[in-house]
């Protein structure tokens, strides 16, 4: 009895020793884990670690732990795309290719969990952190303790499904779960609870975090930034915020009642007993189609300060850049049903639905315009964040096109579940999203770091990853025109196989891409003090973030910001008094700052107890996870000292600093 | 010579040989895909880009519409794309320099317009489309009254029952040519699945204890492939059936081949089905029953308690 409360399901059978490749992935994300904690050891740098990052309530140090917990889910995401397309490749005719299906099926279900939840929403909120408080001239966050608590949240989402690799298994269902297949009768094992817990977990991060930005970009711009001069980053970043915090609670909702379903034997969605399957769908889906909005808005917001910065114009359009971005918010949210048009729902409710969906191409072909001609006439500085923006143009155009054509209810019905989806979600999503985090990730990584990127591996990496995108998605559209289905394990046809070998080519070029960018990241943190950006605008900017040092102090302004103009800080360069109004005399005033605190990491770290013992039914530790979540939270509420002031003389001195080390470099 | 570029390229690091390589290397994708497809001609298109139905027809049409209208957009934009990039760069030294430009109505006006225009075109193409082809509809342009075949998928293969000719197949269909099809379909202790001859027509799904419906014409004798297309599970890969398209005076004699057959789909034969099998060959039963898809049916909406109608019959999951 005791033994099932403190260990529930779990035992050592949970472990697939009998598999070498799950058990080799194991071994090395263990090696490596240790390998950060033993080299923390030995260089002594446990305090520092604790102290100054794991505590830190510093939105740009927040902002850089999201930024290296996407990267590494990066590498596991691509780790299972390198595993399918090479399954994919091997097994034609009477090949059964290397992965059998019970295995291969959480590979592509954790692929598409890993890399939206993991890899683009951590990459989203990276740049957000790093940039929304700099560029409304705010000293941090509304709620900086709050933004701790989602990092830590998301954090451990993330480590929840890693550890699904080697304790049990991760969901055998695709990356959204449908039921029945999710339900208890048909997948009796751990790995769907695995995904409702890893989500729950990390989807209550998101949604504080949208609260978060919400109240920071309506509450703490600065003077005289109205919403109309607020730059588009920060426009697109709210609108996504906006929808994050529509959007979420029903993923909230909708996993509720499935755990319910598994955990209780309620009938919510289960096929028989009353449960309604649909539901659920509709539910997940109304989650879910804004969800891709609240990734690519962000991602227009980039491209739009990206665009103007090295085309060195005012963005074109401001006013109906913004309508855009509000109209496709207000649109995201009436279109879900394209994604089940095949359900039967019947004519008047797919034509609907059909249409708004194409109605959102309208504002969206209009933002594109604008970017070209803020191009237009403009004197463009080919850096690598433009070259992206550059392949981003041709690649979100033949996304979009196939994504309207797949609007059109009829023609859905023909490419639907194939391969030729495939090919469009990933065309909007790395085309879209990733390409234009990219650029914003090369764009902001001095104002993060105090050095930039080497532009030279930045490049070839680029190339590498376009080629490679290219080269492993069109095949996909061709193989979805000829009834090749997504999530296929083997195929008796040979005459697909060439596309899947020229995918897995293309793949395996993306994987030179991401090697390159490792490269990239180590040439230039060698190179570091050659790269160092002195002056704080490394890019002839146009917006508040460069008129601070790169990297910002710790409270980003010393005197809070004035703005009249939309991009206030080139046209303050235009007139000559670009630098920040200080000067040896000035009379600087003590800073008010939050604390750190390390609340948020052992709130975060209790939830994961919870979670793991929820996915096995391990009540006591469950209880004591809900336990330390509840304590942490009231022994951090109790604390009245989270606040102190940063003295006039240490603000004076950084900022004589900044000023001497620009002189310095001119 | 692409190698030597390739390596100047990268000691380079140069801008503009970026673009150029970028252009070369879209062309040498296209042609790759020019020379595959051209290959795939050879042997046989099996998707909608073959049809050989009048639906599957329609929606191939549809499908070159609608990428016409939309490359009114995509090709200027592509096209603008990489030659604002490449004309306005810094070095090419552009007099014509406004970098406070940014308004203009008239130009404003042209790209909300356009793709207004081609949305409200393409929305009313929709529109009727959606009506026309809507699977729940009998085909309009066909005065041949449907015939109807009952399909129940199962874990992990297809039940095709045609009540009116009281006969039954496993994995295997035969239709007539020219005549339309209204294939009623659910799911018993499966997952949700979806119905799809992509050469016939579009895919609906079946789900338990509801029957979706689908109408189909093919239009030219042939064998073709249908599959379910919705990820139901781990024999998902192998749910292909086999589609015969035969002269309508061929069916009759099939139909009485098969009543001929020794296996009788009774309650049975029907629970040994249930059980969870992968890649099954055809199968024939003579006498399959009236009533068995509408009980079928019943049996999921009429459940209640806490274990699932099937948990007896056949274990769905496999460790």
């Amino acid at each position: 009895m005791l033994e099932h409360l403190l260990l529930g399901k779990l035992t050592l059978d949970a472990i697939p020793f009998h598999t070498p490749i799950i058990m080799g992935a194991g071994l090395f994300m263990m090696v490596a884990f240790f390998a950060v904690l033993l080299l923390i050891t030995i260089y002594k740098k446990w305090s520092y670690v604790w102290n100054d990052w794991v505590a830190s309530v510093d939105h740009k140090k927040i902002g850089i732990m999201y930024l290296m917990l996407s990267f590494v889910m990066l590498l596991r995401g691509f780790s299972d795309v390198v595993l399918m397309r090479s399954q994919q490749a091997l097994a034609a005719g009477n090949a059964m290719g290397y992965l059998p299906p019970e295995h291969y099926d959480q590979i592509f279900s954790a692929h598409g969990v890993i890399m939206i939840f993991f890899v683009a929403m951590p990459f989203m909120f990276a740049l957000m952190n790093i940039a929304i408080p700099l560029q409304i001239g705010a000293r941090d966050v509304a709620y900086p303790y709050l933004n701790s608590v989602s990092f830590w949240l998301t954090f451990v989402g993330a480590m929840l499904c890693n550890v699904s690799l080697v304790i049990g298994k991760f969901a055998e269902t695709g990356w959204l779960a449908y039921p029945p297949l999710s339900e208890l009768y048909y997948s009796p094992g751990v790995g769907v609870d695995y995904y409702i817990w890893s989500l729950q977990i990390a989807g209550v991060g998101t949604l504080l975090a949208g609260i978060n930005f919400i109240a920071t970009i309506v509450k703490m711009r600065c003077k005289g930034m109205t919403f109309m001069k607020m730059p588009v980053f920060v426009w697109a970043v709210l609108c996504a915020m906006i929808l994050v915090v529509l959007a979420f609670p029903v993923l909230t909702v909708t996993l509720a009642l499935l755990a319910l379903d598994r955990t209780f034997g309620m009938h919510f969605f289960t096929d028989y007993a009353g449960g309604n399957i649909m539901m659920y769908i509709n539910l997940i889906w109304v989650w879910g189609h804004p969800e891709v909005y609240i990734l690519i808005l962000p991602a227009f917001g980039v491209f739009s300060e990206v665009v103007a910065t090295f085309s060195q114009k005012k963005l074109f359009g401001y006013t109906t850049m913004v309508w855009a971005i509000v109209i496709i918010t207000f649109l995201s949210f009436i279109v879900w049903l394209h994604h089940f048009f095949t359900m039967g729902a019947g004519a008047d409710v797919n034509t609907f639905f059909g249409i708004a969906t194409m109605i959102i191409a309208i504002p969206t072909g209009v933002k594109v315009f604008n970017w070209l001609f803020t191009m237009y006439k403009g004197r463009i500085i080919l850096s690598s964040p433009m070259l992206w923006v550059t392949a981003f143009f041709t690649t979100f155009a033949i996304g979009g096109m196939s994504g309207v054509m797949m609007a059109i209810p009829p023609v859905d019905f023909q490419v639907h579940n194939s391969a030729f989806l495939v090919a469009h979600f990933h065309n909007v999503i790395i085309g879209g999203v990733l390409f234009g985090y990219f650029a914003g990730a090369i764009y902001w990584f001095p104002k993060a770091f105090g050095f930039c990127l080497d532009e030279k591996w930045s490049k070839r990496a680029f190339v590498f990853w376009v080629t490679g995108f290219y080269i492993a998605f069109m095949p996909l559209y061709v193989l979805g025109l000829n009834g090749f289905m997504r999530r296929v394990n083997h195929y008796t046809d040979t005459m697909y196989q060439p596309y899947l070998v020229l995918a897995a080519a293309g793949a395996a070029l993306i994987l030179v891409g991401i090697m390159l960018q490792i490269v990239m990241l180590y040439v230039s943190l060698k190179n570091r003090y050659v790269l160092r950006d002195y002056t704080g605008d490394a890019w002839n900017g146009r917006t508040l973030e460069w008129s601070v040092s790169s990297p910002a102090p710790l409270y980003n302004f010393a005197v809070l910001p004035t703005v009249s103009e939309r991009d206030q800080f080139w046209m303050d360069k235009q007139e000559g008094c670009g630098t920040p109004v200080s000067s040896a005399n000035f009379h600087y005033q003590p800073i008010h700052m939050p604390k750190n605190t390390s609340a948020g990491f052992l709130i975060a770290f209790f939830a994961g107890i919870a979670g793991f013992a929820l996915v096995w039914h391990m009540w006591i530790p469950g209880v004591v996870g809900v336990l330390g979540m509840v304590i942490a939270m009231l022994v951090r509420t109790f604390n009245t000292h989270t606040e102190y002031f940063i003295d006039a003389e240490t603000v004076r001195k950084t900022e004589l600093a900044h000023l001497q080390e620009m002189a310095n470099a001119r | 010579m692409i190698a030597r570029k390739l390596t100047a390229f990268l000691h380079a690091g140069n801008l503009s040989s970026t673009l150029t390589w970028l252009v070369r290397i879209s062309a040498a994708i296209v042609a790759c895909f020019m020379l595959l497809s051209l290959a795939g001609c050879n042997q046989h298109l099996i998707g909608v880009l073959n049809p050989k139905g009048i639906i599957a027809y329609q929606e191939r049409k549809l499908f070159f519409d609608s990428l016409a209208l939309m490359l009114i957009v995509v090709l200027p934009v592509i096209i603008m794309s990489l030659t604002f990039v490449y004309h306005y760069q810094i070095s090419h030294r552009i007099a014509d320099y406004k970098p406070d430009w940014s308004h203009n109505y008239f130009l404003e006006a042209i790209w909300w317009g356009i793709p207004c225009v081609i949305i409200v075109i393409l929305g009313i193409l929709t529109w009727k489309a959606t009506y026309e082809l809507d699977p729940y509809r009998k085909i309009a342009s066909s005065n041949t009254e449907p015939m109807v075949i009952e399909a129940i998928a199962l874990p992990w293969k297809w039940l095709f029952i045609y009540p009116e000719q009281g006969i039954a197949t496993i994995n295997y269909l035969v239709i007539p040519v020219g005549q339309q099809v209204v294939f009623v379909m659910t799911a018993d202790n499966v997952p949700m699945s979806a119905f799809f001859i992509p050469q016939l027509g579009g895919q609906i799904y079946a789900m338990a204890g509801m029957s979706t419906r689908l109408h189909l014409l093919a239009s030219e004798v042939g064998v073709y492939d249908g599959m379910n297309t919705q990820f139901n599970g781990q024999g998902f890969s192998d749910m292909h059936f086999s589609v015969q398209v035969v002269e309508p005076k061929k069916m009759q004699p099939w139909i009485d081949a098969v009543k001929k057959s020794s296996s009788r789909l009774t309650d049975a034969t029907y629970t040994e089905l249930l059980v969870p099998s992968i890649g099954n060959k055809p199968q024939f039963f003579s006498d399959a029953s009236k009533d068995l898809y509408k009980s079928v049916l019943l049996l999921y909406q009429q459940t209640y308690g806490t274990t699932h109608p099937r948990h007896e019959q056949g274990k769905f999951y496999k460790d």
